[in-house]
């Protein structure tokens, strides 16, 4: 559009709008194609205006506009002149100001740049480059090339140890069901929570010490509930220790569940396995020390819940579990779908849990192992180029399933 | 349904320990006739939210009973009542739609869903919002929100509707328009309905049986004209009414009631101090009247006059006249002589209580 001046305004005003946004022609409505195209067109102007306006900004710095005479004011002070009328010393120095807020940032920035931002950006840099031996100064890689992810994938270290597949499986299964039942649980408790008056303190602190507790420590607990210690015979004679959980299951005369050895109790096989067993412990495990956090979520979510709902849900005839689930669970659900991500999040990262349990070689050449495991196995090993495109692997794994997650979330969530 | 309340009382326990009770509402006695709307009237904290909530169940009364159609319903569940409930802020369910919220106690009973969706559409047809049914509440303005509150209240056919101060939230010209419609549909559906409110102007506009309460007591029960020309004692005369009545400090005296040295009328009654109640509607401009104000100024409303006065023996800083406005006043302010009509005088012992 050429520049026009002030006057010419009033006859720009019968031109038509751009867009089919005019009266009276037939297809007003854009079809989807057409809405593709505009929002291409939008795209495209956008960064057409940023080249325009940069290469504005450096004609400035070489074409010298005649300045305009300063005008001192009866104070002595001189006026501020617009941009364009400054010299190119100036202009630097009016930007160098603006910027000032980033110094305020800067050591944070810094920080964040040293210790997450390089070691991450290196970690996937590095994961492309095949044959990765840092110790080796003149020859630290071969090339670039997908082989790292190949190996990993494949589950090939040439030194025993895990199977990828296995270690996924492992992972989602076990996150898959802790999660929502540590969900659900944490639901009920903090109902039930909310509904008692007087030892509602006592319980609120007893039920908060699980967080409070080393994940190692509880681990070596757990052990003494899924452990058994004692050779074959020990355990034939049945003079072993079955553990607390195999001694109340005899109770009921079922027999002794080997909970911490994954190979005894497995569905299929082949290189792939469905360790029930261990996986049952682990949930147990994983859920039980999940609560505590989720119930505290969850109970000041339910205080903020008016409390009129209630007395009018009850009006309307609603029994109890009719007013949890379509009344209260929906009033909390921007909380709940909090604790489904980061849940999800958090489990797939799982690591010193498995440790607690089974020990630092995760059962058996790490037949237990979560992903956070395989990828440290690598670096134990000394194949630092396969840790490194596992955990890119990983990275890309969590960013789907949060993404769906998050796709699945957003429908069912009020946000009031 | 007709509704009983006997001797109902809701004591509070007092915060401090040792500290007297709360008494909320003080042994309430009302029969309520069926198919009326009855409005419970008072200041804040005169217990009228109490009886409300003691009704609907919500709350359990200190003592008392409170009949249903001669059954006790005292101690029974708010959901077995058979009632519909307005909140002062509707409480619509958020996360629901219109037609999701209005079909809810339609689910609870387990009605069919084809059954439920239709009944929930009579409903919004009563109170006119069917074209809204796929909304949430958020997207609704006030006055839509409450016509949803009270299409859910309706839909399960209740016995008796009870609304908790339902205009108190909606501006001037909405409240007016409400009120009607609050009148309408209780016409046409027939329900007992028991409203709250501390608008006197806006209950008795609507009521057919109006109860005025303070502090937890029962201070008059009838129609609105009645309590306003025959209130019981001086709380509920000053209550009623805009502009509000003028009561100035008197005596008897041998006879005839004083207003300072001025004889009002003659009454039969012994020597005492007396409250007088003037209606603003009662003064007559009369040159040899009975009363003198001193006119401070007129305020001209079109249709009538409001002429501010002062007295001395007025307990209200001014006095408010209504003259018509065809009658010529001397000038715009002085000192006037008036008469009053006597049916809008009443007298009131030093106990506040009527006498005459």
């Amino acid at each position: 559009m050429a520049k026009k001046k002030h006057g010419t305004e009033e006859a720009e005003k019968l031109e038509p709008a751009e867009n089919g946004a005019e009266a009276g022609r037939k297809d007003t409505k854009p079809s989807a194609g057409q809405k593709i195209k505009n929002a291409f067109v939008k795209s495209w102007h956008k960064v057409r205006d940023w080249f325009v306006g940069a290469g504005r900004t450096v004609k400035g710095w070489f074409v010298k506009k005649k300045l305009a005479e300063e005008e001192v004011g009866p104070d002595g002070m001189r006026t501020i002149l617009p941009n364009y009328n400054l010299t190119k010393k100036e202009r630097f120095f009016r930007f160098c100001r603006s910027q000032s807020g980033w110094l305020f940032v800067l050591p944070a920035v810094i920080l964040l740049c040293i210790f997450t931002l390089y070691p991450i950006g290196n970690a996937f840099v590095r994961a492309f480059m095949e044959n990765y031996t840092p110790m080796n100064k003149r020859h630290p890689y071969d090339g670039w090339g997908f082989e790292n992810f190949v190996r990993v994938l494949k589950g090939d270290t040439g030194m025993g140890g895990a199977n990828f597949l296995q270690c996924l499986l492992n992972t989602f299964t076990i996150t898959m069901i802790s999660v929502p039942v540590s969900i659900l649980l944490a639901l009920l408790i903090a109902v039930a929570l909310n509904s008692i008056k007087r030892v509602q303190k006592a319980y609120q602190t007893i039920l908060f010490l699980p967080y409070l507790t080393n994940a190692l420590a509880m681990g070596a607990v757990f052990a003494t509930f899924f452990q058994i210690i004692g050779t074959r015979t020990e355990i034939n004679e049945g003079v072993a220790n079955l553990g607390l959980i195999n001694d109340i299951l005899g109770w009921f005369k079922i027999p002794p569940v080997d909970w911490l050895n994954p190979n005894m109790h497995a569905w299929g096989s082949g290189t792939v396995k469905f360790y029930w067993a261990s996986y049952l412990a682990v949930i147990i495990y994983e859920v039980w020390s999940g609560l505590p956090f989720k119930i505290l979520i969850l109970f000041s979510a339910l205080q903020s819940v008016n409390k009129q709902y209630y007395d009018a849900a009850r009006i309307d005839g609603a029994s109890r579990s009719k007013i949890l689930w379509k009344i209260t669970a929906p009033l909390i659900s921007p909380m709940l779908s909090y604790l489904f991500i980061t849940g999800i999040m958090g489990g797939m990262k799982q690591y010193s849990a498995i440790v607690g349990l089974f020990g630092p070689q995760m059962g058996m050449d790490y037949n237990m192992g979560t992903m956070v495991g395989y990828i440290y196995q690598y670096i134990d090993k000394g194949q630092t180029g396969y840790a490194f495109a596992g955990s890119l692997l990983l990275f890309l794994v969590i960013m789907a399933i949060t993404g769906i997650s998050n796709l699945i979330s957003r429908k069912r969530v009020t946000y009031t | 349904m007709k509704i009983s309340i006997r001797h109902l009382t809701k004591a509070f326990p007092s915060r401090v320990k040792k500290g007297a009770p709360v008494i909320a509402v003080n042994d309430m006695n009302i029969e309520i006739p069926s198919g009326k709307l009855i409005g419970l009237l008072g200041p804040s904290g005169c217990g009228k939210s109490t009886t409300l909530f003691m009704l609907s169940g919500l709350e359990s009364p200190t003592s008392g009973q409170i009949l249903f159609d001669e059954q006790d319903v005292t101690t029974l569940a708010p959901e077995r009542r058979g009632i519909g409930l307005v909140f002062q802020n509707y409480s619509l369910y958020p996360h629901m739609t219109v037609e999701q919220n209005i079909m809810f106690p339609l689910t609870n009973m387990r009605i069919p869903k084809i059954e439920a969706k239709a009944k929930a559409l009579d409903a919004a047809r009563l109170v006119q919002i069917e074209d809204l049914l796929a909304r949430k509440p958020s997207e609704l303005s006030g006055g839509q929100q409450q016509r949803v509150a009270i299409a859910r209240a309706l839909v399960k056919m209740p016995n008796v509707l009870l609304l908790d101060e339902p205009l108190s939230n909606l501006d001037a010209r909405l409240r007016l328009q409400t009120r009607e419609e609050i009148k309408r549909i209780q016409r046409e559906t027939g329900i007992t309905t028991v409203f709250v409110t501390h608008d006197q102007e806006e209950a008795m506009s609507i009521c057919d049986i109006m109860v005025v309460m303070k502090l937890g007591f029962v201070q008059q029960i009838g129609e609105p004209q009645a309590i306003y020309d025959d209130p019981a004692n001086l709380f509920v005369a000053n209550f009623l009414g805009t502009p509000p009545i003028n009561i100035f400090k008197g005596r008897i005296e041998n006879g005839q009631a004083y207003i300072g040295d001025e004889a009002i009328r003659a009454v039969e009654l012994e020597d005492q101090e007396i409250f007088v109640g003037i209606r603003p509607e009662g003064f007559i401009y009369d040159p040899e009247g009975a009363l003198t104000l001193d006119v401070d100024h007129i305020e001209v409303m079109g249709r009538d006059k409001s002429v501010v006065s002062r007295h001395t023996s007025s307990t209200k800083p001014t006095v408010r006249s209504i003259i018509d406005s065809d009658v010529k006043l001397p000038a715009d302010s002085g000192v006037m002589k008036f008469n009053v009509k006597p049916n809008k005088v009443f007298l009131f012992n030093a106990n506040e209580e009527r006498i005459l």
